[in-house]
């Protein structure tokens, strides 16, 4: 019990020490204390999990591997938006500030066990990322956008918990019982976590934001804060509501639309970041199939997805933030950097072939372990056009990779500094270590999934 | 995981590569590819697992297998590659950007090799995209241009079609059988009739990508945008071949589906058009591309009727003189600096390069000793009893001969001064290379021998390489002294008259129209329809790409940020989602 005290206090002490240093101190040891802070809640939230103790605290917040494992996933995402804020922002100490106390909401949502509670947690997230949008002051209107968006998420979502709690009298998230008012709450849910999981038709100003942010803060918005929104969506709906399995088929169709949506819409831009928002959405696409299958393969299929996708979309966004220092914003822009810089052209290359879902890599056993939850499911038809859209995808990748190893007309190496390139390293390696030995990650996966089925 | 051993020269090559000096690329490339060849002697056979992913009741394994046909692969490949990075010295040296050619031919060796040896679906899956990725760069090497990247692009259009198929045969074999080893899949499939359909239906499209099929074989004879060594290696060896080699060891997939004949009426098809493209076309390397498409026919047809042993020698021989024609293409095309062979000329400066070209095209046109006639006397033996198969083989075989000819005779025309000083001069490692790949068209002929055991000693008994007797092997030398004689008489003899008419007529092709009419006159028609439909094919496969991009326009416009239009969506999405489940529920 005393490790999850320890918890608490961490985050507690991570909230007033940051905003003590952001105060009074350099940001070079402000990086250092939140890295180490961070470190340490990582460790403590492996030895629960090892552990295996789960524990509920006044019945409010639960430890359970599923939390455990976003509360994991966010640890490291943080961290790593951390570097790159300090080696590119000028505002680092309230940037990293906001961060912290994203990082809390987050927390609040992966470990809440009350509808109200993923609530709050969505609400602490999402006010400071749209003012850490704000500091940057050349995206004001991607801040407006992004504000409008989380107040209609919210005023939404408060809607559909009203008529969750008239439906069923229940605010935790234990199963509920099958009854024609709770699926109005079923569809609102839906509306309003589609907001920030991006998922069509919900998704319009999705692209707007990425391209308007600046590159290392679209990291923190695609990378981290939409995998917040499948958290939460994940929790509300397989915990809550399994029950209205049947019409889960909704969410199959939402699917498919936010996967021709993102990629078809890829295809003609020429914006990177703009790029990479419609890639994420397809993203979103697949992890939607496997939440809409709901066995516990597809399950495992969604989180493991969530997983490699942060990492993957880190790290391009990391790359990104490189060369929007240098101005390079589009695909013509790309033209040569294998010459400009042969690690980052190279690290490029493999994240995005990871994200079409090339072999060895995680972006591949997310869509295996998906594709085969649909097929085992009697859902093949979702896997074949997961697959079309993988193959779509690959022209504007492969559009990408060609411009990389051309010839570009003048060559000026670019230099990436300690800060980045270790997280490009970090996202690299984890894209890979767990493509190659995936089983080391599915442990983990598997009892979060079998978690949320009560399996 | 011995058999990955393999790879770790060609990996450490690459490494290499990518760090020495640039004047040394070339040989450390060679090096890599040589100890590569050198393991494969100790290399010991079996087959090995590794566990990629366990799911309890799903499990994915890479596993690989080195025996029989699979060994013979490697052979091919691994002896291949350091001809065609030998050939590369002289043929890139006086081109730029050695360092990524080099990078991306090793890596495209290794994806071959991991293909060659895989005995899972997975594997085959890995290496079938590490081949289709690289085969892109290769094929779009010269990405300034943009035929080059145009034939890229369609040429990994094609194999991806072939990729989805896989992905698909992976999902239901995995579904089934629990894990994606061969024999597993063999054995889950024998136990359910209908699903072994849907499977062979989807590997066979697979194959047919990747080994240029009816009707997608169009992507191959463009693919000879890429530098000239990168065709070599892709026609002889690599791509191509893998689609045969997939057909070969999944056959009791497809014998048990029943699906051969089917196969074979395909592969009649493919056969008898590329024939008739072979004849028609006058690009120097297109000739041969084409040819390559009809041997790769010829395989699949003896492989489909059964005659397995033919097919593989088929399958083995042809790989050493398609790699030496395609070297005599690229210096021909390298000396005059011509690609039609109506221009080039002055074959016969350089005698070492005419005499080895020479066994190449006798080779193909099926003269004995070279290998060429004993794979073309094989698949003609195994077709004895069938008189209209036999017959239509026989025709197909004298064309052979005639444009082996043909593009024989209109190559050692007379040649401009500054044309032969490029003969005389052409770089050494482009000779000897040639020269190598000849003898070895020679040593191959004895393959047929002992391919046979050596292959289906215990595997596909009961067909083995039809044994040589005097009557096939009068026949089969008529058949190609016919072509030669035919070839002779309308190309060297009009050369030689240099009558205007006769060159009139030769050029515009009426005499090769004239002669497809007497000879083959129903099949012209046949074809015409066939290229029709192929033609529309790949205009519908481009109409589809259209209409992505239309959308993607649409897409564009639509999303340019107006909050209205996003309340607008709102409101419609949640409407819409109502009016979904009501009807859904019934509520």
């Amino acid at each position: 019990m005393i490790s999850f005290y320890i918890f608490g206090i961490l985050c507690a002490g991570l909230l007033f020490g940051d905003l003590l240093l952001a105060i009074f101190s350099i940001k070079r040891v402000q990086l250092a204390f939140n890295l180490f802070i961070l470190g340490i809640i990582g460790i403590i939230i492996i030895y629960i999990y090892y552990t295996g103790s789960s524990a509920s605290i006044l019945n409010i917040i639960s430890f359970n591997p599923f939390s455990e494992f976003f509360a994991l996933l966010f640890t490291v995402g943080v961290a790593l938006i951390n570097l790159i804020y300090y080696s590119f922002a000028d505002d680092y100490r309230e940037l990293s500030l906001l961060l912290t106390f994203s990082l809390i909401g987050m927390y609040v949502v992966a470990f809440s066990s009350t509808i109200p509670g993923i609530f709050i947690g969505l609400e602490l997230m999402s006010i400071p990322t749209v003012f850490s949008v704000l500091l940057s002051k050349k995206s004001l209107e991607a801040a407006t956008k992004l504000f409008i968006i989380a107040a209609i998420s919210i005023a939404i979502f408060s809607f559909a918990m009203a008529i969750n709690y008239g439906g069923s009298g229940a605010i935790n998230l234990i199963e509920s019982q099958y009854s024609t008012i709770l699926l109005i709450a079923v569809i609102l849910f839906i509306v309003s976590l589609g907001f920030e999981a991006s998922i069509f038709p919900f998704n319009v100003l999705i692209p707007d934001i990425y391209e308007g942010s600046p590159a290392y803060i679209t990291a923190l918005l695609g990378g981290i804060n939409k995998k917040v929104g499948f958290a939460a969506l994940l929790q509300i709906l397989i915990l809550v509501f399994i029950v209205y399995h049947s019409a889960f088929i909704v969410i199959a169709i939402l699917s498919v639309f936010t996967m021709f949506y993102g990629n078809i819409g890829a295809l003609m831009q020429k914006n990177l970041k703009r790029i990479m928002a419609y890639s994420s959405i397809s993203q979103a696409g697949y992890i939607l199939i496997g939440i809409a299958v709901a066995t516990s393969y597809s399950i495992s299929g969604s989180l493991f997805q969530i997983f490699a996708h942060t990492f993957i979309f880190i790290g391009i966004l990391a790359i990104m933030a490189v060369l929007e220092k240098r101005n390079i914003s589009t695909i013509d822009g790309l033209s040569g950097l294998s010459e400009k810089n042969q690690f980052i052209a190279f690290a490029l290359v493999l994240f995005m072939l990871s994200l079409v879902g090339l072999p060895l890599t995680t972006g591949f056993v997310g869509k295996v372990l998906i594709f085969l939850g649909a097929v085992s499911a009697g859902l093949a038809i979702l896997a074949f056009l997961g697959i079309i859209n993988s193959i779509i995808s690959l022209y504007y990748y492969l559009r990408m990779i060609l411009a990389i190893y051309s010839k570009g007309e003048k060559v000026q190496m670019i230099i990436v500094d300690n800060y980045v390139l270790s997280v490009i390293i970090i996202c690299l390696a984890i894209t890979i270590l767990f493509g190659v030995f995936p089983q080391l990650m599915l442990g983990m996966i598997n009892n979060a999934a079998a978690y949320l089925l009560h399996l | 995981m011995q058999a990955l051993i393999l790879l770790l020269p060609l990996l450490f090559a690459i490494a290499a590569v990518r760090f020495v000096r640039k004047d040394y690329t070339r040989y450390i490339a060679l090096i890599g590819s040589l100890t590569s060849l050198v393991l494969l002697v100790f290399i010991s056979s079996g087959s090995y697992t590794i566990q990629l992913l366990n799911l309890g009741s799903y499990s994915l394994q890479i596993s690989t297998n080195i025996a029989g046909i699979n060994l013979m692969l490697l052979g091919i490949v691994l002896g291949i590659a350091p001809l065609v990075i030998f050939y590369s010295f002289g043929y890139m040296n006086i081109r730029s950007e050695q360092r990524r050619f080099y990078i991306e031919i090793l890596a495209f060796e290794a994806a071959m090799l991991l293909f060659a040896m895989s005995y899972s679906f997975i594997t085959l899956f890995i290496a079938w995209e590490f081949l289709s990725l690289t085969s892109y760069m290769l094929i779009g090497f010269w990405y300034e241009k943009e035929s080059a990247n145009k034939a890229a692009r369609k040429a990994i259009t094609t194999v991806f079609i072939g990729d989805i198929c896989i992905l698909a045969v992976i999902a239901i074999i995995l579904s089934i059988a629990g894990t994606v080893n061969f024999n597993s899949a063999f054995a889950a499939l024998q136990t359910r009739p209908g699903i072994d359909a849907i499977v062979a239906v989807l590997m066979i499209i697979a194959i047919f990508t990747k080994s240029a099929q009816f009707p997608f074989s169009e992507w191959l004879p463009d693919a000879m945008e890429g530098p000239t060594p990168v065709s070599a290696f892709l026609h002889s060896s690599t791509m191509v071949k893998a689609g045969i080699f997939a057909f070969v060891i999944l056959l009791p997939i497809f014998s048990q589906v029943g699906f051969n004949s089917f196969i074979f009426y395909i592969a009649f098809i493919t056969v008898v058009l590329a024939t008739l493209n072979a004849l028609k076309e006058k690009h120097v390397k297109r000739i041969i591309a084409y040819s390559t498409v009809q041997e790769l026919g010829l395989m699949m047809l003896a492989i489909s009727a059964g005659a397995v042993a033919a097919g593989v020698y088929f399958f083995f021989a042809q790989s050493f003189y398609k790699v030496l024609l395609f070297f005599s293409s690229g210096a021909i095309m390298e000396a005059t600096e011509k690609t039609s062979i109506d221009e080039t000329s002055g074959l016969k400066v350089n005698k070492i390069v005419y005499i080895s070209t020479l066994f190449g095209i006798l080779a193909l046109a099926g003269f004995i000793p070279f290998d060429g006639f004993f794979a073309s006397i094989g698949i003609g033996a195994s077709f004895a009893g069938n008189i209209f198969i036999f017959a239509i083989l026989s025709i197909i075989g004298m064309f052979t001969s005639i444009y082996a000819f043909r593009w024989m005779f209109l190559n050692s025309k007379k040649a401009s001064p500054a044309t032969i000083t490029r003969y005389t001069s052409m770089p050494k490692s482009m000779v000897y290379s040639m020269v190598i790949s000849a003898i070895l068209t020679l040593i191959a002929s004895a393959g047929f021998f002992y391919l046979g055991t050596f292959l289906f000693g215990n595997v596909y008994n009961g067909i083995g390489v039809a044994a040589l007797n005097t009557t096939d092997i009068l026949i089969e030398s008529l058949i190609a002294i016919i072509g030669l004689i035919i070839a002779y008489i309308i190309y060297k003899k009009a050369l030689r008259i240099n009558s205007t008419f006769l060159s009139e007529v030769m050029n515009n092709g009426v005499i090769v129209n004239k002669a497809y009419e007497y000879f083959a006159a129903g099949l012209y028609g046949i074809a015409e329809g066939a290229f029709l439909f192929e033609e529309s094919l790949s205009r519908l496969l481009d109409s589809f790409g259209i209409m992505f991009i239309d959308i993607a326009k649409l897409i564009r416009k639509a999303s340019v940020g107006d909050i209205n239009l996003y309340a607008i969506m709102l409101a419609v999405g949640i409407i819409i989602l109502f009016v979904f489940v009501y009807i859904i529920s019934g509520v």
